[in-house]
């Protein structure tokens, strides 16, 4: 096993891409590695025609999928726009993987985020020694992808000020960028486009000027659809954190998986599974990401400090903790909730007592 | 002489486009139509101009109306296509099926039993095929494969032969009722055979193609239509909408989108950018900017989607996508405005004026006659005593009419005292009719009508205050279906509602349907839940809406809290009444209380017999203390003696904390707050307030001690023996 702690999807799915591409016969948009259709079985998972299994990458709709490899092949760039914790920068990974069999040509937006990050910059002891030259220039993944016609990938785009977020207007629309220090530019060689995420709970974020935003499809990826598959996505996740951290508690039972997952999905649509009861929606976003980790923090507990079984003791904290995100109205939330859903609940007197005695 | 069988779908653009061509090449000399045969002589209206679809042709049960049955068509109706054709050419067009007379009178003797169960839980005989094809559901199939198609050679030949593979495989769908509309449908082919016409064009659901392709012998047909049972119908034409063609008003064989239908029909050839251009001018009406790039994008989106999902032009579905991702940024909010105002479009038919009469308006006749209502132009007086049966059913019909919004029937305030008594005006307005046809989409019968148009109004406002209040309206019109609806709908939104005041005021007319069971068929289990629910609502979130309030505001309240306690003990649940006096003392005790309000609860309490002699003592000297304001003190206690001086009469202790404390203000604390004192006083009945002068003249109207209850046994012995010191002392001795 290499000692790697995280590898990247091309790495890890390498074997899958490779089958895609052998049984692939459709017409590939150019510097594509795999057809359209491949790339959505790739993310969906499928069964190719000689028998072997792609696993989903993305559990969820596939008609979302489809229109995000569509957007790509025409010349607007995607927009991955959704909640934190509804795997935009996964999605991301996956589709430069599939599509230009490299994820590596990344920026992270942050609110320091420079022109220079974006554009190019200078390796400024050249520049003093040989005055500007091609030599001088330092390449950004984005001036990289436009000459090998790659995707490159822009992680919380809105976080980037919005007058460095505009530089990226002459690329999306000109597909071109000029050095006029060198009096040259870097024209897009085709299979280069942008996927860029954001989210949109934030706040004190740079929203895009309308110009930008005309430039991009925008694709909102949502919480889960059903029951089934959160708990599924939940299942897996927490499968894969006990191993890796190698924890000393038993395997959750899927009832207590179930039950946050109800808990989180009621609070967050604002109506209880049933349909028939409606609920006040605390300010939290209470996403999937956020019911794996109550669990996986239940597990801990239950490990370190409790006999090892994941009581509901052990996930009440956790589950106050995210949905609690404001002290007063959310609180004012949470109790309404514990009383008029959890109470009536026969089999859940253990979670409302354990919430109860903490609140 | 040959017969050619056209399968189509109803309501389907293209198959209605094809039926017209194949009509135009064929020149039939006549044209037979699935629809109901009683219909036949209505036909004769269909070429009228004031005839615009979408209109429906609606069968009822004389003397059951609601036994009825609509037949819709809209313009891209190929039935409809199929008519016009008829009409424009001049050559017969007739309806065949089962008559309507036979399937009521079969499901009249079936009972009620719901004949739509069985058939919801068969798969759809296409959903096969379209699995075969790759499609995710049978729609979608029939759509890229036969309406969207532009070139439509042998399309129904193609068709027939589809559906004959389909029939062969699978025999279980050949029920009773089935057999026999195929067989009238036969019969009415081989009737117009008999009458020597050449050219027969039939044009029928796909489904029935075979089955009038390869015809059995017909004495089987006629064995298998003998004698069958017969009840008495009408019918006639009535305006449709979209609206009710689209799934969303539960019309079984409907569509989910008429508006593009009718797009499809008007412009076949349109490759999605006629379709864009319209949402984008709809989205400019409604101040979004949308420019003529973003229509150019989304047309593109929505055909690399197409090529993606190997599908040779744009449909709805991929637009749609389209539209979401470029136009709206991938908000859906938008798109419910494109799904009301184009997908599905409000458009509305219209029918000539001479046509018969609609049943909600026969309905209405009815009841007018029975209950000896005469619609007359003067206006008329009655007062109605409900406790008479057919004054009650007056009202009951009355109150259904107006919640109808038909505004026969103005009700006034009834004099004397008593609930049982209403006053009524009646004036009738011709103009009522057309309120009538346009109600008649609701239903049939004025019940009918009423709950649904109640329950779909209620949805549509679905604010608290206006639910509450149709509530109300429909409780005396006894429809139990509606007030079900209404009470889960109060409910889901007081779920949501963070106006507790909002909540208060829905609380006691519940409260009175559960106590009083006014009606009588809801369950009164249900709407007890639901108010202890609310009340439970009320309880956490009203000790803080009692904080730091004007004094308007806390007025307001005052008066609500006053009602939510005869709810709330008028209920008499012990587990409410606990957590209402819980939520009683948080008020009385809270220091950010509006004191007006604090005094009302801690009188409630005292009222309840939480709160007596020593801390009740303690608790209004608390309030009234000398470092208290006067101004709050005052407010204070108003809440305190709230509509009733005869506390203040009857327990001394009490009278004296009042009297001593008002003795002890000093004048310029007095004038602040002696109309505040006015205004808590002027609330005492007359009686009392002399009472209460009385009592102040024969006190004197001095402050005095507390009076104190002594009881203990005096000891003549001992204080004998003190006398001669208290002598000495005083010098006597």
């Amino acid at each position: 096993m290499s000692t790697i702690l995280r590898s990247h999807a091309e790495q890890l799915f390498a074997h899958e891409l490779e089958e895609l591409q052998k049984q692939d016969s459709g017409r590939r948009p150019a510097n594509w590695k795999l057809t359209p259709q491949s790339v959505v079985t790739y993310l969906v998972g499928g069964i190719l025609k000689n028998g072997m299994e792609i696993t989903p990458k993305y559990i969820g709709s596939r008609r979302l999928m489809e229109i995000s490899v569509a957007t790509l092949t025409t010349d607007r760039a995607l927009l991955l726009y959704g909640l934190p914790g509804t795997a935009k920068s996964w999605v991301s990974e996956h589709l430069a993987a599939a599509i230009s069999g490299d994820s590596t040509m990344i920026i992270q937006g942050t609110a320091g985020t420079s022109e220079e990050a974006i554009r190019y910059g200078w390796n400024y002891a050249r520049l003093l020694s040989e005055g500007p030259s091609e030599r001088a220039l330092v390449e950004t993944p984005v001036m990289r992808g436009m000459k090998d016609g790659k995707i490159v990938r822009i992680e919380e785009l809105t976080r980037i000020g919005a007058d460095v977020q505009d530089t990226l207007i002459t690329i999306l629309s000109e597909k071109t960028m000029p050095v006029p220090e060198l009096n040259t530019e870097v024209q897009a060689v085709k299979g280069f486009n942008v996927i860029a995420t954001a989210n949109n709970r934030d706040k004190g974020v740079n929203d895009l000027s309308s110009a930008l935003k005309r430039r991009f499809n925008t694709v909102i990826l949502p919480v889960p659809d059903s029951m089934d598959e959160e708990i599924d996505i939940v299942k897996r996740r927490v499968e894969s954190f006990e191993k890796v951290m190698e924890l000393p508690a038993e395997k959750p039972a899927l009832e207590e998986i179930r039950r946050i997952v109800t808990i989180f999905r009621e609070l967050r649509s604002g109506v209880t599974l049933d349909g028939k009861t409606k609920i006040k929606v605390p300010s939290g976003t209470l996403s999937t990401a956020e019911a794996i980790s109550v669990v996986n923090n239940g597990l801990s507990m239950a490990g370190y400090f409790g006999d090892g079984q994941l009581k509901a003791a052990d996930l009440a904290a956790g589950i106050l903790g995210a949905v609690i995100k404001d002290p007063v109205q959310d609180k004012l939330v949470w109790q309404e909730y514990l009383e008029t859903v959890v109470k009536p609940r026969a089999e859940w007197k253990d979670i409302y007592r354990a919430c109860r005695d903490l609140a | 002489m040959s017969i050619h069988v056209l399968g189509i779908r109803h309501h389907g653009p293209g198959s209605a486009a094809n039926v017209r061509q194949f009509l135009e090449n064929l020149r039939p000399d006549i044209v037979l139509v699935e629809g109901p045969p009683e219909a036949d002589e209505i036909l004769q209206w269909a070429d009228h101009e004031d005839l615009q679809p979408p209109v429906a042709i609606l069968v009822y049960q004389g003397d059951d109306i609601k036994r009825s049955v609509f037949y819709p068509f809209a313009e891209f109706s190929p039935e409809w296509q199929a008519i016009r054709y008829a009409k424009r050419n001049n050559i017969p067009v007739r309806f065949m099926d089962l008559p309507v007379a036979h399937s009521f009178a079969l499901k009249n003797e079936e009972g009620p039993k719901e004949e739509t169960e069985t058939k919801e839980q068969l798969p759809h005989p296409m959903e096969t095929m379209a699995l075969a094809a790759g499609f995710p559901d049978h729609e979608r199939w029939w759509e890229h494969t036969f309406e969207h198609r532009r070139k439509n050679e042998q399309v129904f030949d193609a068709i027939l032969e589809v559906m004959q593979a389909m029939r062969a495989s699978d025999l279980s769908r050949h029920d009773r009722e089935e057999q026999l509309r195929e067989a009238s449908m036969r019969r009415i082919i081989r009737q117009a055979e008999k009458e020597n016409y050449k050219e027969i064009a039939v044009i029928c659901g796909a489904w029935h193609a075979p089955a009038l392709t390869d015809m059995p012998p017909q004495v089987s047909d006629n064995a298998l239509l003998k004698g069958l049972p017969k009840v008495k119908t009408e019918c006639t034409w009535t305006p449709w909408s979209y609206n009710r063609l689209s799934y969303r008003s539960g019309y079984g064989a409907g569509i989910h989108s008429p508006g593009w239908y009718e797009h499809v029909w008007n412009y076949p050839g349109d490759d999605g950018s006629r379709w864009m251009a319209n949402v984008a001018r709809l989205f400019r009406e409604n101040n979004m900017d949308t420019s003529v790039a973003h229509v150019i994008e989304s047309v593109r989106l929505a055909e690399s989607l197409a090529a993606l999902r190997g599908l040779p032009k744009a449909g709805l579905e991929e637009l749609n996508e389209a539209t979401v991702s470029v136009l709206c940024t991938g908000e859906n909010v938008m798109m419910r405005l494109i799904g009301e105002q184009l997908i599905v479009s409000n458009k509305m038919g219209q029918v000539p004026s001479a046509i018969p009469k609609p049943p909600l308006q026969v309905d209405i006749e009815k009841y007018q006659k029975k209950l000896r209502l005469p619609a007359s132009a003067d206006w008329k007086d009655y007062l109605l005593d409900l406790r008479k049966e057919n004054d009650l059913e007056r009202s009951v019909f009355l109150h259904r009419l107006q919640l109808l919004g038909i505004e026969w029937a103005q009700r006034s305030e009834a004099g004397g005292k008593g609930t049982f008594k209403e006053q009524w005006r009646l004036q009738w307005d011709p103009a009522y009719t057309i309120e009538i046809i346009e109600k008649g989409v609701w239903g049939n019968t004025v019940a009918e009508a009423a709950a649904r148009f109640v329950m779909a109004e209620a949805e549509g406002a679905a604010s608290l205050p206006k639910v509450s209040q149709l509530l109300s309206a429909t409780v005396p019109a006894e429809l139990p279906e509606a007030v079900e609806a209404l009470i889960r709908m109060l409910n889901n939104l007081s779920a949501a509602s963070s106006d507790v005041l909002q909540l208060m005021e829905v609380v006691p007319p519940l409260v009175s349907i559960s106590r009083y069971g006014n009606v009588r068929k809801t369950d009164a289990a249900m709407v007890t839940d639901i108010a202890t629910g609310i009340i439970t609502r009320i309880c956490i979130s009203l000790p803080n809406a009692c904080n730091s309030i004007s004094d308007d505001a806390a007025q307001t309240l005052l008066e609500l809290l006053y009602r939510m306690n005869d709810s709330v003990n008028l209920l008499q649940q012990p587990g409410t009444t606990a957590e209402w006096q819980q939520m009683l003392r948080m008020v009385a005790n809270g220091r950010q209380t509006a004191p007006v309000l604090a005094g009302y609860s801690t009188r409630l309490l005292v009222d309840g017999q939480l709160l007596t002699e020593e801390p009740l003592v303690r608790a209004f000297n608390f309030a009234m203390s000398q470092a208290t304001a006067p101004a709050v003190a005052a407010a204070w206690l108003e809440g305190f003696l709230k509509g009733s001086g005869t506390l203040l009469l009857l327990d001394p202790q009490l009278w004296h904390v009042v009297n001593n404390w008002v003795a002890t203000l000093d004048e310029a604390n007095f004038n602040q707050v002696l109309p505040l004192l006015r205004r808590t006083f002027a609330h005492f009945t007359h009686a009392e307030r002399r009472k209460l002068g009385e009592k102040v003249k024969q006190d004197g109207g001095e402050a005095s001690p507390l009076p104190m209850e002594t009881n203990f046994e005096f000891d003549a012995n001992r204080a004998a023996q003190s006398l001669p010191v208290v002598m000495q002392l005083l010098g006597y001795s």
